[in-house]
């Protein structure tokens, strides 16, 4: 067991319990004990203290809690090679019941592990260069990025590197092992915030600055974003940063954090809570006395928001070469799967491997001169399509209760069957994004959608019911949370309300007028009005 | 290994009563089923008269392991 810190906090008696917890072994230490014990000793041995430390190893209980865990490996900017994915594939085929879903954070996730599979499971990831350390905890998690990195034509410099450098410096580092709670990091340079800067703990945007007489290009800093019960968008410095500054700006962040966050209460300890006490303002003081002087803001290269969709074949910055951008619906894929992707990864491309936010994939590095081979492939044409249906194609769900303990009602199958209805049922040439959750945590990132769906379940004569709270308009094109209707609606009536609801929209919209800005163009009340025509008794 | 451990969760239901009336409601228990059956008699034991319950909703359940775990109900304002 590595030494303990002595840290300052640790003599404030008004903690919460989990702190204690904290201090009394570091989060790191359950990987020793899961090598060495639990995988050997089962189940059974595991010390019920060190359940909660088991999210430091990326691995978390499923529902129900019958002994099988959920795991979640990191994909630094959500990029990895063909090998790697086979390594995944692999896993899940061995010990994960087939099962591979790649989630809105660009990160995959296992289920139905046991806890005698960990220790091989980590020799094999850390054998492919992989890990799921830290990949839940109160800890610095799966950096998202965009999945681009190096061949965007709309990014304005390459940030493999300082993906790479960051998820170093961080992971495994136990000056950063326990932060108050989770902490998000995002890093993109692609001009339209294909990380979703905004809902992120710390992000870094593309920017740039005249300097004695150069222009620069870095980074506009934003801190404090999440989602959750009470969602908060993120606030953004006015500092500019050099991307050899990204890795200091990023300790200095999370050193306030560590230090100055709150750790009282479980429910009033992200990053959020400090940044809404502080303002932007003093935070970049504090900033600033951490880690030196930092250049004043910029200008912003952020322009629109493309959603974290990249549907279909496209230009690279490299002359001749192509990426695919593939539909993986609810994203949601099993080991023979994985490995097809693998294989025409390396095929056609170049070996690597795309996850984005929207739980979908992407290859990249395709010459020209096999795109139309890649196009007529039937996994392409069939499964993992270039151009998926409207609804198919922009649907999000988190986990629900197939293997959430949190969960109130179902989601992601119902998801998928939802939007297939309505691609049957509405047509529509433009996307419309359905984030469905089953629970208030907000995995489905339901707050962001043009259409949120979020669980719950009503009594009626024939017994529980699912049901879904429908929340419309958000968006991070111009920031704003979607807001809930006064509709709970049953799962025997939400395929036909939604399809009444969206055609509605198609009828009233202005040309290409996105979901989100017709909601606002209209507003609330008049929605509001729609549904209850909808919902009046025939 | 072996059976599921009973859990219990803190539940929070939402009952629509008659003039669009809405109530939370929070009660312990095991399964979603009784969740409901708890939330229905403590909405009993509230009223004289029994209530009619034009909706009943369970809308979100926290695992009861921690200390202080707990819901914010939003009522009226006064001001
Ligand atoms: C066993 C399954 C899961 C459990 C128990 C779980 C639990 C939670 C909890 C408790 C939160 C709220 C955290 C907070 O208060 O800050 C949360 C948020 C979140 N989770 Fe999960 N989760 C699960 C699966 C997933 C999956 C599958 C994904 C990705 C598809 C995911 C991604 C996220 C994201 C993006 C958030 C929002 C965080 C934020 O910005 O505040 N989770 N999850
Ligand atoms: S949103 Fe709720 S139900 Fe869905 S995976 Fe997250 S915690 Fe579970």
């Amino acid at each position: 067991m590595a030494e303990r810190k002595q840290w300052k906090w640790a003599a404030d008696p008004s903690l919460n319990k989990m702190e204690f917890t904290k201090l009394e072994k570091d989060g790191l230490d359950v990987i020793e004990a899961i090598v060495n014990i639990y995988s050997k000793e089962g189940f059974a041995s595991i010390e019920s203290s060190d359940m909660d430390r088991f999210k430091w190893a990326g691995v978390y209980q499923q529902r129900p809690k019958d002994g099988h865990f959920m795991m979640r490996v990191r994909i630094p900017g959500g990029i990895l090679n063909s090998e790697q994915a086979r390594v995944l594939a692999n896993i899940a085929e061995d010990y994960g019941r087939d099962l591979v879903d790649v989630t809105t954070r660009q990160a995959v996730q296992f289920h139905w592990l046991t806890v005698e599979s960990l220790a091989d499971i980590f020799d094999r990831l850390a054998s492919a260069g992989l890990s799921s350390f830290e990949a839940c905890g109160d800890c610095p998690r799966q950096i998202m990025g965009n999945p681009l990195a190096g061949i965007d034509p709309h990014e304005v410099l390459d940030t493999r590197p300082i993906v790479a450098e960051l998820e170093k410096f961080f992971l495994l580092n136990r000056d950063f092992s326990n932060l108050p709670r989770k902490y998000k990091i995002s890093v993109s340079a692609n001009i339209h915030n294909a990380a979703h800067a905004q809902i992120n703990d710390l992000a870094f945007t593309p920017a740039k600055k005249a300097m004695a007489g150069e222009e620069v290009i870095g980074f506009h800093v934003w801190v404090g974003g999440g989602l959750s019960a009470k969602p908060y968008l993120a606030k953004q410095l006015d500092v500019f940063v050099r991307p050899e500054e990204v890795v200091k700006v990023a300790a200095g962040v999370t050193t306030l954090f560590r230090d100055f966050g709150y750790r009282q209460k479980r429910t009033h300890a992200r990053l959020k809570f400090l940044v809404a006490d502080w303002g932007p303002e003093k935070f970049k003081e504090q900033l600033m006395e951490l880690v030196g002087e930092l250049e004043p803001g910029g200008i912003d290269l952020t322009s629109g928001w493309n959603g974290g969709y990249f549907y279909g074949i496209h230009e690279q910055r490299q002359a001749g070469l192509y990426y695919a951008g593939l539909s993986v619906p609810v994203g949601r894929m099993n080991a023979g799967e994985l490995n097809e992707l693998a294989r025409l990864a390396d095929e056609y491309g170049d070996g690597t491997i795309g996850t984005c936010n929207t739980q979908n994939v992407l290859i990249r590095n395709i010459p020209e001169a096999k795109v139309a081979a890649f196009r007529n492939e039937p996994m392409i044409v069939k499964r993992f399509k270039l151009q998926p249906n409207t609804f198919v194609g922009y649907a999000v769900s988190c986990t629900g209760t197939e293997y959430c303990n949190l969960a109130i009602v179902e989601t992601k199958e119902r998801m998928r069957s939802l939007a297939h209805y309505l691609d049957d049922t509405v047509v529509l040439e433009t996307p419309l994004r359905i984030h469905m959750i089953g629970c208030p945590n907000s995995c489905g990132q339901r707050q962001i959608a043009d259409i949120g769906l979020q669980g719950a379940l009503v009594k009626t004569s024939n017994g529980m019911v699912e049901a879904f709270d429908i929340y419309v308009g958000g968006t991070l094109e111009e920031p704003q949370f979607n807001r809930k209707l006064n509709a709970r609606i049953t799962v025997d009536r939400l395929g036909p309300f939604l399809a009444q609801l969206i055609t509605l929209y198609k009828a009233d919209r202005q040309e290409g007028e996105p979901y989100w800005r017709y909601v606002e163009r209209v507003g609330l009340s008049h929605i509001q009005a729609q549904v209850d025509a909808i919902l009046q008794p025939a | 290994m072996g059976e599921e451990k009973a859990e219990s969760y803190l539940y929070k239901l939402e009952a629509v009563l008659e003039k669009g009336r809405l109530l939370t409601v929070v009660v312990i228990a095991q399964t979603d089923e009784r969740a409901f059956s708890s939330a229905e008699n403590n909405l009993l034991r509230h009223t004289i008269a029994p209530p009619h319950i034009k909706e009943l909703s369970l809308v979100e359940k926290k695992p009861l392991g921690r200390q202080g775990v707990g819901y914010v109900v939003e009522t009226s304002t006064f001001a």
